[in-house]
């Protein structure tokens, strides 16, 4: 069965992610410039203390990055570089901010790779197992730990991981160290106090819901119409069960990913001082760098697109009653 | 009576809820003979559906429960049997039919997967050979366009279609025995007509024993060869069709017959039982219809009557035959 009018939609999305990214982009732009403050406040203070004369110096610097000009003026300008491929010159680490981006995402994206994956298997396989076992003491204790899971703050976590695991027992380091190898087994451990921060708020809710899903669907006819078949309970429940329980559950694994990629991930690393973007852009708000608090806003607005896109591709395949057109 | 093919006996499942206990099928005896269609027949709420799911012990557990009695098929318990051997059973032997196709069929499988699956789960068979062994049956339906029927979802195939590759899903390992739940009443009329042909050649063309379960009279009266009235989780009456329909014995038989519209008759309200059906959850003392009874003695209220046979094929389970 041909699925032609997949391409259109898909076409179709992607229009819409150009309409959508573009707005944001113009929000942002808009935000961090009606902010009172400069990035040339911060050399000003030390200028000025060496007695230079300060409205010279801001002309120069307000000149040389365009912040001389009127807004609209420079936002033209800036979105003519971005269409050039080009995303401006970062202010406060003085690099282009391609450059800065390129070495520091492959921190948060492992991180949220690693937690997204922890969170989903792990989630999944005792909500399954939850369900099957519905209303044993094993359900009963894995309900109850899901619900702690879900209600507690993940930078809280952090600290009382770091607290137990670092200061205590010794036996992770309570922050990140930027020095290993990125595909060692050290880099892995280094990870795992951050994984859990991140990943158990996550992995609490995917229990929650996987257990709820398959109980529905566990209840449906066509699980008695399996096992009547004579077919295992593995298959009944892997196969039969799971291929139906899948759906709310890729809704919601999806929704986090897009959601942790602008809010969970900063406070991580944060308290693991892990240099990914989340940190870079929390200095560069900080710091009122615009064109990096720009791309980063951009980088995430472009996956939160992509994620809900392939989001509802993945439902099409995922059950075939779904269609768009 | 050695061409019994499945003989149940005195089975009992109750259900253990908050509000007490179902007992849904409360000591049910019945044989099905080689090649025979049986028919178990009663009003919604009767044990029908229990009864069928208890034969290949589909109760859902919990809350169900076979708490006493005994299926046998060739001489193995199969309330007791290992798990394992009953899944061998399940679907090669004994396959049944269910009632809604809709939710019968899994949604997210398509026609094939799901006949396939069955066919290399029991028969020696390649996928390939698997394929056309489906495709097989499916014509055997009399579905048009075979191939393509296999490659769609259920959603895509209309009620009776949808029906009647289920029936393909049953007969694709050959069993012995089928156990149809009502598979005609989530159709209409005229798809039922078909439907209920399809199971006429059936018992014609292959030697097979088929327990057919369903409300309808008119239903039993076509391809029933022997039939088993239901009252209450309990059967009260079993005989040949032609002579429950022509000369019932028990009150609530009579009943059921001469609920049956005449359709020359078009004056007058439609004859039906006062009262309604008893809730497992308390059914009355003695014998269980007899508040509705309009032949009720004395001792129904108080005592069980037993199942006595008043002919060599003709069994009751009423006083007024005692």
């Amino acid at each position: 069965m041909g699925k032609s009018w997949l391409r259109v939609y898909i076409i179709k999305r992607l229009i819409y992610a150009v309409i959508i990214a573009l707005g944001i982009l113009t929000i942002t732009f808009v935000l961090v410039r009606v902010g009172p403050s400069s990035p040339a406040d911060k050399y000003l203070a030390n200028l000025a203390a060496k007695g230079q004369d300060i409205a010279q110096v801001t002309a120069a610097i307000e000149a040389r990055y365009g912040l001389d000009k009127p807004i609209w003026q420079q936002y033209i300008d800036y979105i003519g570089n971005l269409l050039r491929g080009n995303l401006g010159w970062s202010f406060s680490t003085s690099m282009p901010v391609i450059d800065l981006i390129k070495t520091h995402w492959i921190y948060s994206f492992q991180l949220i790779l690693l937690s997204s994956i922890f969170a989903a298997v792990l989630g999944i396989l005792i909500g399954i197992y939850s369900a099957v076992k519905q209303y044993t003491k094993t359900d009963y204790v894995f309900t109850f730990l899901s619900f702690i899971g879900v209600s507690i703050p993940s930078f809280w976590l952090g600290v009382m991981l770091i607290l137990v695991f670092s200061v205590k027992l010794g036996i992770f380091k309570s922050y990140y160290d930027t020095a290993l190898p990125l595909f060692s087994l050290e880099n892995l451990k280094a990870l795992v106090l951050p994984v859990m921060t991140l990943g158990t708020g996550m992995l609490a809710g995917y229990v929650r819901y996987t257990r709820s899903s398959m109980l529905d669907n566990l209840r449906k006819g066509f699980i008695t119409t399996a096992r009547a078949k004579g077919l295992p309970e593995r298959t009944v429940i892997g196969k039969h069960a799971f291929r139906n329980a899948l759906l709310p559950l890729v809704t919601i694994i999806m929704f986090d990913l897009g959601s942790i990629v602008f809010g969970g991930a900063y406070l991580t690393e944060i308290v693991f001082g892990i240099p990914g973007l989340g940190q870079v852009s929390f200095n560069a708000i900080f710091a009122h760098d615009y064109p990096v608090v720009m791309s980063i806003t951009l980088i995430g607005t472009f996956m939160v697109l992509f994620i809900n896109m392939a989001t509802d591709i993945a439902y099409t395949y995922l059950d075939p009653r779904i269609r768009y057109d | 009576m050695d061409n019994n093919v499945l003989k149940v006996n005195n089975l009992k499942t109750y259900f253990y809820t908050r509000h007490g206990t179902a007992r849904a099928v409360n000591g049910i005896d019945f044989e099905v003979k080689h090649g025979e269609c049986l028919c178990l027949v009663g009003e919604s709420g009767c044990g029908k559906t229990v009864t069928a799911l208890s034969i290949l012990r589909l109760v859902e557990s919990p809350p169900g429960k076979i708490v006493d009695g005994e299926v046998l098929y060739n001489n193995l318990d199969l309330t007791k049997c290992r798990i394992k051997r009953l899944r061998q059973i399940r679907g090669k032997d004994i396959a049944m039919v269910f009632q809604e196709a809709q939710s019968a069929l899994n949604p997210v499988l398509t026609i094939s997967d799901q006949i396939i699956e069955q066919i290399m789960l029991h028969l020696p068979l390649n996928k390939k050979e698997a394929h056309s062994r489906a495709c097989g049956l499916l014509e055997e339906m009399g579905i048009p366009s075979v191939e393509r029927v296999m490659n769609v979802y259920p959603h895509q195939l209309s009620g009776g279609m949808k029906q009647r590759a289920l029936i393909a899903m049953g007969l694709s390992c050959n069993p012995q025995i089928l156990i149809a739940d009502e598979p005609t009443t989530a159709v209409d009329v005229t798809i039922k007509a078909q439907i209920l042909d399809i199971f006429r050649d059936l018992k014609r063309k292959r030697q097979m024993s088929l327990l057919f379960i369903t409300h309808d009279l008119a239903v039993v009266s076509e391809i029933g060869d022997r039939a088993v009235v239901l009252y209450g989780g309990k059967d009260v009456e079993t005989a040949p069709v032609s002579e429950i329909i022509d000369n019932p014995k028990h009150p609530y038989t009579v009943g059921l017959i001469g609920c049956i519209p005449d359709i020359s008759q078009t004056t007058g309200r439609l004859a039906s039982i006062p009262g309604t059906i008893p809730s497992p959850l308390e059914l009355p003392p003695g014998c269980p219809f007899h508040p509705r009874c309009s032949r009720v003695m004395d001792i129904c209220r108080h005592q069980e009557p037993s199942y006595i046979s008043i002919s060599h094929t003709h069994k009751v389970s009423c006083f007024l035959y005692q």
